[in-house]
């Protein structure tokens, strides 16, 4: 079991490397179109063949596991960041605050996002770089995902309001806030950074979602989740089955945080 | 083996005796909004209608000549404010009624009604007044307009005759016998359709057609693989090829269909934008260098794979009679592109383009989002424009959105999209074309014409409309179209060919450009082996 | 002079009978007072209602709490707080449950000695030693999951101490223990009621410790006190018929001469434990 984390965490870190440095390992670059080179197979000047327009797949994956692979720890982290802040407080404080703060979160699970995603790209200027687009798009799903893992940090405070140990540093006059930070927050730890890893893959595979809406990356810009876009065909699949290095990226990755996320101690 | 398989083969041909006329199916996306024929306006509810209404007058859909149905013959007067039908004798209804003028000159009441506010009835009100359907004998009708219709005959194509006495009865190939919501609908032959073959055996040939409700194009694709379906309409390309490699006999390039892509710059002259981004998009000069720098033969070998052709106007070479056969679709010439540029004050400056004040040329292209061959399309002029130093940037946008800035906000700078020709006369534009009206998507809702050439559009526009004369018509369109390709107000881009999925089991089937493609000659369509058995 | 502790006060439970009915208590400072109950009579309720913590539990107090010249129930959140551990202080039942799992030691008694003291943090091995602890940099980096439940309790009692509170509260320090353990914490206890003139209340269910430690007892019985007294009287000549039922259901210890002789019993008791405790005064770490 050991092994395979250290497989995991040996592979993700290569594939976080190899997106970092995709400005150097791409054959060629990720928007050029070889027009005379459409939808060929994988070569030796195309490792993973090219798309429709021409385009160099590897180099797009490569650049695309950036986007995804960058953004998509970063969203999770903001959206972590509010769980646990709503969540927390929502908790251990009790009361009004925490009925108030479930209903808010009861809310925002059921609002209908995509709506609001819509609106939101709809009221950006018109000209935005693409790299901005992407980024304000992770903005968002970390500034919306947050409900879920919310209710779960929530619970776990509520459990460590009622314990022992929490009436004892009361008794021992600590402060409410001293409280949470020293008392509480270590305690959810575990469940705050399995929040994270958890989140991570979710919005890789929202910012898919929004990519097959067309949300979300903006071309030429690629991402996980419009390259994903292209299984949406599946006869193609069939006949080229290099299409499907994405998926198998992106499954990868997924259960790569799923290994390190286990490896978490609960004690801790 | 062949041995063995003679008794089957046998069998077969005892079946296909037994089962008289056979099946078509295919799909509709939805189930039909309504079953009067004087209500529709939705897709599904047209493919009932036309399966079902008998007309006076069809289009051809092949020939696109306007040919007698119920009406044998027909004459129109008054300069186009009259037309007189005279209709064909000893026709019944589906369940038996005799068809007389009174029919017509009642369904011609019901779809001019306010009340009903036909869709259909739309494309007749040509202005205040009344409507007068009058008999003028068992199998004459005259029907008054208050004023003039140009092609006014040829929009009786869309009107299926209703019974005066009978709600339900029908003049159509079938008749609906059937119908789940969400499931299917059943058709069955209409027993007392009036055509007859060239035998003298009465049509259709089908015994049934059954429409499935399916929303989904993918298991669509999978029953027409398995043989359950027959027909596909309009496939797009990727999955044309591949059934083209797996079953090349049921996979049709039917030519250019109506559709053109294309895209446009907002000219409005209050739009909120900055003057100068505005001041780019009013020149003639800047517009067509855009369209110079654009590789259409790439379009239409990258996004369609070879099955579209490069868009010259706003009528494709399917309408084989207002398509202006002169023109050529501006040329992929970045060279003339930059010369043209230069000479308007623009200048290279690295990789960028700047304006003659030191603006960056750079503009936003909308488009509505989750139409992969619209995105292609923005990925390839993206390169194209990339090459003369402008930077489009590309904008996705939910279709509500993207109507609420080309329709009123008028916050964009540029769009993508597809116009979809139904109509093949260029009345059907008018709409689009004069400054006043409110599809001029460039520049809507003019008080007066904003430039000498639209104000010439207009006028040409105009004229071909007060004349029943196809060849003055013609002529004026003509002069509309090679405005159009000058002053580029829309860069044409793209006519996509209709590709369809037609079961090789079928007979007589003659895909077309317009609508309904794939069975606009329903009755007579057949099963290959039926039409045998028959012999 | 004026007692240390005097209260009177009803508290309960909302939707449900009260819990503590009209009890009035008195503790001199210094003294030693044992509140002898049956679980759930609502010894622990007492415990938090005097701290203002029984909200946490969803509990409400009527009634006064006089302490050290001033009322309780009167008094703010904020002065509660600044009371809490610096004035008085409580060791809960539970000792394992009453440490944070995810905190080291050392981080515990720190925080205790943060909520209140405005000098540095100084690592009170002094203290650590004067409850039976080792008293070394190993020891606080250990978490409470890595010591025995009776180290856990002298912790406890450490940061109940740390700012020499003026009243401790203990409630069931002992249940949890073993008794070798708690003949142990007993006797720390007994030693820091002398050593700081640290007044106790002493909740058990446990007649025999009460007795071992406390000057004087109380009985509560279904949320009433039903008798108060010095501990000999009470033990000697129980008036309540529930104090008498209790005194009977003492174990009879075969060496003592008479049952009803607490002191000699207390005695004893107390020179056995010593005793058996002398071979080991700290356990082996793990359990």
């Amino acid at each position: 079991m050991q092994t395979l984390r250290y497989l995991a965490a040996a592979f993700l870190l290569m594939v976080f490397l190899a997106s970092v440095g995709a400005d150097f390992l791409s054959p060629a670059p990720y928007e050029r179109q070889f027009r005379d080179h459409p939808n060929e197979p994988p070569s030796r000047r195309f490792p993973l063949g090219t798309d429709e327009l021409g385009r160099d797949r590897l180099s797009r994956l490569l650049h695309g596991s950036r986007v995804s692979l960058l953004l998509a720890p970063a969203a999770a982290l903001l959206a972590v960041f509010l769980a646990a802040l709503v969540g927390l407080s929502a908790g251990f404080l009790g009361g009004w605050f925490e009925r108030a703060a479930m209903a808010c979160t009861d809310l925002f699970v059921s609002l209908p996002w995509l709506f609001l995603l819509l609106t939101v790209r709809a009221l950006l200027p018109l000209n935005v770089a693409p790299w901005t687009s992407v980024s304000i798009t992770f903005l968002l799903l970390g500034l919306l995902g947050w409900a879920s893992s919310a209710r779960v940090i929530r619970a776990g405070a509520a459990a460590v309001r009622g314990s022992d140990f929490a009436l004892q540093a009361r008794a021992a006059g600590c402060r409410t806030a001293r409280l949470m930070m020293v008392h509480l927050l270590p305690n959810l730890r575990p469940a705050i950074a399995a929040q994270f890893w958890i989140s991570i893959p979710v919005f890789i595979w929202s910012e898919a979602n929004l990519g097959m809406l067309g949300l979300g990356v903006t071309e030429p810009l690629p991402s996980w989740g419009n390259l994903l876009l292209e299984l949406a065909n599946y006869r193609a699949v069939f006949a080229a089955p290099w299409l499907l290095a994405p998926a198998v990226l992106l499954v990868l990755v997924s259960s790569g945080f799923h290994f390190i996320f286990s490896k978490e101690d609960p004690c801790r | 083996m062949p041995v063995t398989r003679l008794p089957l083969l046998a069998l077969s041909a005892y079946l296909a005796w037994g089962q008289w006329g056979g099946e078509l199916r295919f799909c509709l996306r939805s189930d039909p909004k309504t079953f009067d024929p004087l209500a529709v306006a939705d897709d599904s509810s047209e493919t009932v209608r036309y399966l079902t209404g008998g007309v006076l007058v069809r289009v051809n859909r092949k020939t696109q000549q306007l040919e007698p149905e119920l009406a044998e013959s027909w004459k129109v007067a008054e300069g186009g404010r009259k037309i007189v039908f005279k209709l064909r004798e000893r026709v019944l209804y589906s369940e038996g009624t005799p068809f007389s003028a009174e029919d017509v000159a009642f369904t011609v009441r019901r779809m001019m009604d306010p009340a009903l506010h036909s869709p259909t009835g739309d494309s007749f009100r040509s202005g205040s007044g009344e409507v007068r359907a009058e008999t003028l004998g068992p199998h004459r009708v005259s029907i008054l307009f208050p004023s003039p219709i140009a092609g006014l005959e040829r929009l009786f194509d869309q009107v299926a005759i209703l019974s005066a006495v009978s709600p339900k009865a029908v003049l159509g190939p079938f008749v609906v016998a059937e119908h789940k919501a969400g499931s299917h609908l059943l058709l069955r032959r209409n027993p007392n359709y009036w055509k007859k073959d060239a035998s003298g055996r009465r049509l259709p040939y089908l015994d049934s057609v059954r429409l499935d409700i399916q929303q989904n194009r993918d298991l669509e694709q999978i029953r027409f693989r398995r043989g359950e379906i027959h027909l596909i309409d309009s496939l797009d390309p990727e999955t044309f090829d591949s059934l083209a490699a797996e079953a090349p006999a049921s996979a049709i390039d039917a030519g250019p269909s109506l559709d053109t892509e294309m895209m446009w710059f907002n000219q409005v002259r209050n739009a909120p934008l900055p003057e100068y981004k505005k001041a780019w998009f009013r020149s003639k000069a800047f517009r067509r260098a855009v369209s110079e720098s654009i590789n259409r033969d790439d379009i239409a070998r990258l996004v369609y794979r070879g099955h579209a052709r490069p868009a010259v106007g706003p009528f494709s070479p399917s309408n084989r009679f207002w398509f202006h056969a002169g023109l050529r679709p501006h040329g992929f010439d970045p060279a003339g592109a930059r010369r043209k540029l230069e000479q308007e004050g623009f200048r290279l400056d690295g990789a960028v383009l700047r304006d003659r004040e030191g603006h960056p040329v750079e503009f936003s292209l909308v488009t509505n989002s989750g139409n992969k061959t619209r995105a292609r399309i923005a990925s390839l002029l993206q390169q194209d424009l990339a090459k003369v130093g402008i930077r489009l940037n590309i904008v996705p946008l939910d279709f509500p959105s993207l109507i609420e800035r080309i329709n009123r906000t008028f916050h964009y700078e540029a769009c993508l999209l597809g116009l979809v020709n139904v109509d093949l006369d260029p009345n059907a534009q008018m709409n689009v074309w004069l400054s006043s009206a409110a599809n001029h998507q460039w520049n809507p809702n003019q008080p007066s014409p904003a430039t000498p050439w639209e104000a010439e559009i207009d006028r040409w526009m105009r004229a071909q409309a007060s004349t029943l004369d196809p060849k003055k018509r013609k002529a004026a369109f003509d002069r509309v179209q090679e405005i159009v390709w000058e002053e580029a107000p829309f860069l044409y881009l793209a006519n996509r060919n209709f590709l369809a999925a037609i079961s090789p089991a079928l007979r007589n089937t003659a895909p077309a450009a317009m609508r309904p493609q794939t069975f606009w000659n329903v009755e007579r369509i057949s099963f290959a082996n039926q039409i045998s058995g028959r012999r | 002079m004026e007692p240390l502790l005097s209260l009177r006060i009803s508290a309960g439970y909302p939707g449900r009978p009260a819990v503590l009915q009209d009890v009035a208590l008195d503790l001199e400072a210094g003294g030693t007072l044992g509140l002898v109950g049956q679980s759930g009579s609502g010894k622990s309720t007492l415990a938090l209602a005097i701290l203002r913590l029984l909200h946490l539990k969803g509990g409400r107090t009527e009634g006064r709490i006089q302490f050290a010249g001033r009322d309780l129930t009167e008094c703010g959140e904020r002065e509660m707080r600044r009371l809490r551990g610096r004035e008085i202080g409580l060791v809960l039942q539970s000792a394992s449950s009453s440490l944070n799992p995810a905190l080291r030691i050392g981080t515990q008694l720190r925080e205790a000695w943060r909520a209140h003291a405005d000098s540095a943090w100084e690592k009170p091995f002094e203290l650590l030693q004067s409850v039976g602890l080792h008293a070394d940099d190993a020891f606080l980096r250990r978490l409470p999951g890595e010591i025995s439940v009776g180290q856990a309790q002298r912790v406890l009692i450490a940061m109940a101490v740390l700012h020499r509170p003026s009243l401790l509260i203990a409630d069931e320090p002992t249940s949890a223990l073993d008794l070798i353990t708690q003949a142990e914490v007993l006797r720390l206890l007994a030693a820091l009621n002398r050593e700081r003139n640290m007044a106790t209340l002493f909740i058990s269910h446990d007649l025999l410790s009460i007795a071992s430690y406390c000057r004087r007892v109380a009985i509560l019985h279904e949320g009433r006190i039903v008798e108060c007294g010095e501990t000999g009287r009470i033990f000697s000549q129980p008036a309540h018929p529930y104090t008498r039922r209790l005194v009977e259901a003492l174990p009879r210890i075969p060496l003592a001469a008479s049952s009803l002789n607490l002191a000699t019993l207390a005695a004893r008791l107390e020179e056995d434990l010593a005793q058996r405790a002398a071979a080991d005064v700290v356990h082996p770490q793990a359990e």
